[in-house]
């Protein structure tokens, strides 16, 4: 049975966890910068000692901090990530529907929405370019 | 960030002493090094004096083996054995809690069962076995700044303490190498380090140090030790160390920076006041926070 684009989900695309840069609040920024280089993507998912999502940190994340902070590129790669991160960050339920999720994505001007499930748990990344190949590729 | 607060103290035969959060600024203080028993209970019982008649909370310093000196001749110090017991009877004669600090991993065990403050010397303060055995005596662990290090990288130090079980810290800045023989004080130290969530401290005398620019000894420039002390206070710190003795010509070790004796009231008064004033300005007008918002 095919699925139409009305009825595809957030999960039949999400990159799921071992494909997404997920770090600890106290990771070093530095660490940080090096897991999002490893998986290429332009974030990386903060989170709790259960899985539960505490924030995101992005490229957008990176040019802000540059021109605010404006200490020594040691000291900021000294920092916990947490400190620069995006905290309550827009995010997805897997059910949701998948051209919803596309046009929040174009409402906020973001490339990336964390899914979660009803407990914040992180459950997944949906990037945009793999949203928008599944539905054209319908 | 109002840094945690940590209680130096293990029993009821001291009056224990709580540093961080808004508590009263402490002060660790004593001779460098343990000369000999008689002239560390005289100068237990003068410090003490002084304390008292400024209410200010204090933890005996003093060290039994001094092995960053310049020279093989200057004085090493007693060694651990007579060390430690006579820091015993200093702690049990006037009920107040001492610190030492240690620079072989060996000595470390001893060194806590009589300590209620570990101290790690700075010259090692990113040694991992040091650090490891600092935290595994379980007391809390003064941890000074080296003066090689930045601020920030303290926090490798504070999470290797962390990650053998010991979340009692205390950072303090002892000075900053500029150049050769030359230390200056970066004030930034004192709210970057408070960002590991610990309280912090200031070594006022070995911050005006010049380490072995005198051949084969350190010099010292104690005159600032006032101005010095007054900004720390001023700027948020938690606790002020410094050696002090009374025969600073005489002094077995650190002779060029050690805090006459006689003068010690009216720094730690001035220090009292400093950090009492910057603690009604913070409850008055908010904290030191003017970064733009994010």
């Amino acid at each position: 049975m095919s699925t139409s684009r009305a009825d595809m989900r957030v999960g039949d695309v999400l990159l799921p966890l071992d494909k997404v840069p997920v770090v600890a609040p106290t990771t070093l920024l530095k660490t940080t910068l090096e897991t999002m280089a490893r998986f290429r993507l332009g974030v990386a998912a903060i989170v709790d000692d259960t899985g539960r999502l505490l924030g995101v940190f992005t490229d957008g994340d990176i040019r802000r901090m540059l021109l605010r902070d404006q200490k020594p590129f040691p000291a900021l790669f000294a920092d916990d990530i947490i400190v620069h991160a995006t905290r309550q960050p827009t995010v997805i339920r897997p059910d949701e529907k998948l051209a919803h999720a596309i046009a929040v994505m174009e409402d906020k001007g973001i490339w990336d929405l964390p899914v979660v499930d009803n407990d914040g748990r992180l459950k997944g990344l949906l990037h945009l370019h793999p949203a928008i190949k599944a539905v054209l590729d319908l | 960030m109002i840094p945690k607060t940590i209680r130096v103290g293990y029993d009821n035969k001291v009056t224990s002493v709580a540093i961080g959060g808004a508590e009263s600024l402490a002060f660790l203080g004593g001779p460098c090094a343990i000369e000999d028993r008689d002239h560390a209970m005289r100068m237990a019982e003068a410090i003490g004096a002084v304390c008292r008649k400024v209410g200010m909370p204090w933890i005996y310093k003093s060290c039994y083996d001094k092995d960053g000196r310049s020279s093989p001749d200057s004085f090493h110090g007693l060694g651990m054995d007579d060390g430690l017991a006579i820091l015993a009877e200093v702690r049990e004669a006037f009920g107040v809690p001492v610190v030492s600090d240690f620079s072989d991993v060996a000595w470390a065990e001893a060194t806590g069962e009589v300590c209620d403050l570990i101290q790690v010397p700075a010259y090692l303060c990113r040694q991992t076995t040091i650090l490891r055995a600092a935290a595994k005596t379980g007391r809390p662990v003064h941890l000074k700044k080296g003066q090689f290090m930045s601020p920030w990288n303290m926090k490798n130090s504070v999470r290797k303490i962390e990650a053998a079980g010991n979340d009692q810290v205390l950072l303090a800045d002892r000075g900053t190498f500029f150049g050769y023989n030359m230390l200056v004080n970066d004030f930034r130290n004192f709210p970057i380090m408070a960002e590991t969530g610990y309280p912090v401290c200031f070594d006022a005398t070995h911050s005006v140090q010049l380490p072995t620019s005198m051949g084969d000894i350190s010099g010292g420039q104690r005159e600032f030790i006032p101005y010095l002390v007054r900004a720390a206070a001023a700027c948020g710190i938690n606790a002020l160390f410094m050696e002090v003795h009374d025969d600073p010509p005489n002094a077995l070790s650190d002779a060029n920076t050690v805090l006459d004796l006689k003068h010690l009231e009216r720094v730690l008064a001035h220090a009292k006041a400093a950090h009492e004033l910057r603690l009604e300005l913070l409850a008055k007008w908010g904290e030191d926070d003017v970064h733009l918002p994010r």
